[in-house]
């Protein structure tokens, strides 16, 4: 006979357990096939059971009002009145093609929106990486004391109220607030900051003595092309330096998780082989972070087309802050048409959809699959 | 002053069939159901501060208690976005404010009942405030209260300058000598929030308006609205007036503006009373109404709302008691007293005006309010047509940039978009 397991399970001459389990000396394997798929039963069912609280709460105030959203942007549903009664019309794509291909203020409106979003994102999603890698950078080091303290002040910001943060910029960086004052004391003086429409690459061009261009007048889905290329405007700016500072942290965390995990022999290996700080950490750190760095760019880019709260307080006074989802809320209730507000959200999702399935196709996570 | 016809249910689903042995029908209007006694009302405001907010709950409690029911006062910090959900909700609020911007859509999407004759005669209200809650020839609701718009001026820095009455702003030309005169070192003669709802009123100076004159579509891009934009581009570009917020002037609004010494002018409402006593109470100021164009024509704005009740509501019957109560003189002046707006009513407009004549007054006083008083007579109201809220916020965006932009081009722009509003 084969040798006995130490469960005392028989096995037969080709190793396997034969189907009657007899008595073995440890009792809780002694459960029959069925209670074994029983106990299975009851794992799956409570499994369940502690994820359905957050399935129901995703099912209804997500999956439900996306497809209700859905539905709602291809009628003229004025809000006023239940979106079900009669007196709702269904009006096809026309919200889709007020929104983008017929020319009037929607139009203009929409894409001014987009164009700022787009700098808006092209300029914080850079500044936000490289900042939370340089912060992890810094609080992973060897010889930092009182990380703890570090990580939680660097972390601290994102916790805070975004509204919260956003009045004190607001305060900061009025006409003559402390901003300015500060630069004042550099003898420049600075732009009123939050109001300024003027577009960073406008001002650029101007400086180089380049203004209102011939080819800058053709129109492209409601805004000239001097108007596409106008660069983040002052305003913008403002937002840009406030959501870096609020976001860098989380992903901070990130990036520090990701290099805690690299493991001190790496570093150790990679010095002993005699290479500088800033090598090791461009060609060891940078590349072995690679799946947290999608990760970041790919959250970041998601999140900035996105925002909305800082634009409540700090946008509705300048049109260069206006983002595409601060739009559809305007859309929606100040001008009581939520169905144009409802397909300015699909249309920033699909485009968010496009973005990033480009993005991952040019980017890939992991090198060795 | 036309005497209204017997409204017979013009389509509108208030005409509820539920009648109860003390349900109300008024001799003009639609039925009216539900108990009057016994009954609690659910009451949404939107308040400019805690004197407004405590003058509603006082009328409420007052009612209810004289008439044995109850009244739920709801505070909204943002009215459009909380009546809009109550209503696609169907639980609105019995009484609430309405407001001009919204209130074309909550008539057409038949959830304001067509009340205010079964309040009051609209010959008891100013016209220029029925006319602004009047949709297709229906006076839905009655107007509360009205705010105008007026210059206010710094008398310290009038005084200064050696500025007399004879300077008094009263033509352009003297307002634009004033302004002129006032626009020293870090301070700006005349500051104006960057809105139609402050530009507009030089428009009527001009004999202009919103609307062109059958009613049936805007007029924006009129000789004479174009004529006043110009005077005001005239001014902004010698830097006379300037525009909050941005525009180098730090200030939020024109109170702001007048009560932290950048302006010496400002044209603000009937509101500025109250802000000015709780922030600035150390400013000296007074009220003298806008100039005359250069037709003679005199012309402001007018800010109004009216007392709201939902058609889908269960006990109208209670709720038009409730707003006949809101709306009476004796009402009326408790309100005026309370926190400066103006009565509806001319009768008791004058007479709160009569009570308030000092004509110079500090922060804490109330001023002579006779300048607000009698633009109630020429103001034209905001308009009501549903999706100008985006039109108005793209005009607005463009006037800061006023004294190097075409007025002719903003206007147009302005009226293409407007009439591409009224196209179905």
């Amino acid at each position: 006979m084969a040798t006995v397991p130490q469960t005392g399970a028989p096995i037969n001459t080709r190793g396997e357990l034969t189907a009657d389990a007899p008595a073995p000396r440890d009792g809780a394997r002694a459960k029959p096939k069925s209670g074994r798929s029983r106990l299975r039963r009851g794992e799956n069912l409570f499994g369940w059971l502690f994820v359905s609280p957050s399935v129901a709460i995703l099912v209804l105030f997500m999956v439900i009002p996306i497809f209700l959203a859905l539905y709602v942007s291809f009628t003229n549903w004025s809000g006023l009145t239940s979106p079900f009664s009669h007196s709702v019309q269904f009006v096809g794509l026309t919200n889709y093609r007020t929104l983008v291909t017929r020319p009037g203020l929607y139009q203009t409106d929409f894409a001014t929106s987009i164009r700022d979003n787009f700098y808006f994102f092209l300029f914080t999603v850079p500044l936000q990486t490289v900042l939370a890698l340089w912060l992890a950078n810094l609080v992973n080091s060897k010889f930092l004391r009182a990380k703890g303290f570090f990580r939680t002040a660097f972390y601290f910001p994102s916790v805070t109220s975004s509204i919260a943060i956003t009045i004190v910029f607001i305060f900061l960086f009025q006409g003559d607030g402390v901003v300015n004052t500060i630069l004042g004391w550099f003898g420049a003086k600075g732009p009123d900051w939050i109001y300024d429409q003027n577009g960073v690459f406008t001002n650029i061009l101007n400086g180089l003595g380049i203004s209102s261009p011939g080819w800058g007048n053709h129109m492209f889905i409601g805004l000239s092309l001097w108007n596409w290329v106008a660069g983040p405007s002052i305003g913008m700016c403002v937002l840009i330096i406030l959501l870096v500072w609020t976001t860098s942290g989380t992903f901070m965390l990130f990036f520090l998780a990701a290099m805690q995990a690299i493991g001190e022999e790496v570093d150790e290996a990679s010095s002993i082989d005699g290479t500088t700080p800033w090598q090791r950490f461009r060609f060891v750190t940078v590349p072995m972070l690679r799946p947290a760095l999608v990760l970041v760019v790919t959250l970041g880019f998601i999140s900035t087309w996105q925002v909305f709260d800082q634009v409540v307080l700090l946008g509705p006074q300048n049109p260069t802050t206006i983002t595409p989802s601060y739009f559809a809320y305007q859309v929606s209730f100040q001008d009581s048409n939520f169905g144009a507000g409802a397909a300015v959200a699909f249309l920033l999702f699909c485009l968010i959809i496009f973005l990033t399935v480009l993005q991952r196709r040019f980017i890939k996570e992991d090198l060795t699959k | 002053m036309k005497r209204w016809k017997a409204i017979t249910g013009l389509g509108v689903s208030a005409a509820l069939v539920a009648m109860t042995p003390t349900a109300a029908t008024a001799s003009s209007g639609p039925t009216l159901v539900g108990r009057t006694h016994g009954v609690t009302l659910n009451f949404m405001i939107a308040s400019s501060g805690p004197a407004e907010t405590n003058a509603d709950k006082a009328a409420a409690a007052a009612w209810a208690k004289s008439t044995g029911n109850k009244v739920n006062t709801i505070n909204s910090s943002n009215l459009t976005l909380q009546l809009t959900e109550a209503f696609s909700g169907g639980t609105p609020p019995d009484v609430f404010y309405g407001e001009t911007p919204m209130f074309e859509s909550m008539a057409k999407n038949a959830q304001l009942l067509p009340s205010g004759p079964s309040v009051d005669p609209a010959s008891d209200f100013y016209p220029s405030l029925v006319q602004a809650y009047t949709y297709n020839h229906t006076f839905y609701c009655v107007p509360k209260d009205s705010s105008t718009l007026a210059i206010e001026i710094n008398t310290d820095m009038w005084n200064a300058a050696g500025l007399t009455n004879a300077d008094l702003p009263t033509t352009w030309a003297k307002l634009a000598y004033d302004a002129k005169v006032l626009t020293t070192g870090h301070v700006t003669g005349l500051v104006m929030s960057n809105s139609l709802d402050r530009v507009g009123a030089f428009f009527a100076e001009a004999g202009g308006s919103y609307m062109n004159k059958s009613g049936t579509g805007f007029a924006f891009n009129s000789p004479q609205d174009v004529q006043a934009l110009t005077y005001l581009q005239g001014l902004a570009k010698k830097g006379y007036l300037k525009f909050t917020p941005g525009d180098g002037v730090d200030a939020g609004w024109g109170g702001e503006a007048l009560g932290t010494g950048l302006a010496a002018m400002t044209v603000e409402g009937n509101w500025i009373i109250g802000a000015m006593q709780s922030d600035y109470p150390k400013i000296p100021y007074e009220v003298v109404p806008l100039p005359a164009g250069p037709t003679g024509k005199h012309g402001t704005l007018v800010f109004t709302n009216c007392w709201g009740i939902a058609a889908s509501s269960k006990y109208t019957a209670a709720a038009v008691s409730f707003v006949k109560y809101l709306a009476s003189p004796a009402q009326q002046l408790r309100f005026a007293n309370a926190f400066g707006v103006m009565p509806s009513r001319p009768s008791v407009a004058q007479e709160w005006a009569k009570e308030h004549t000092t004509t110079v007054a500090t922060g804490t006083e109330t001023p002579n309010v006779s300048a607000f008083v009698q633009g109630n007579v020429y103001a034209l109201p905001q308009v009501a047509t549903v999706g100008f809220a985006t039109v108005e916020t793209a005009f607005n965006n463009e006037i800061d940039g006023l004294a190097s932009a075409s007025p002719r081009q903003m206007l147009s722009g302005m009226q293409t978009n407007a009439q591409a509003l009224l196209q179905p």
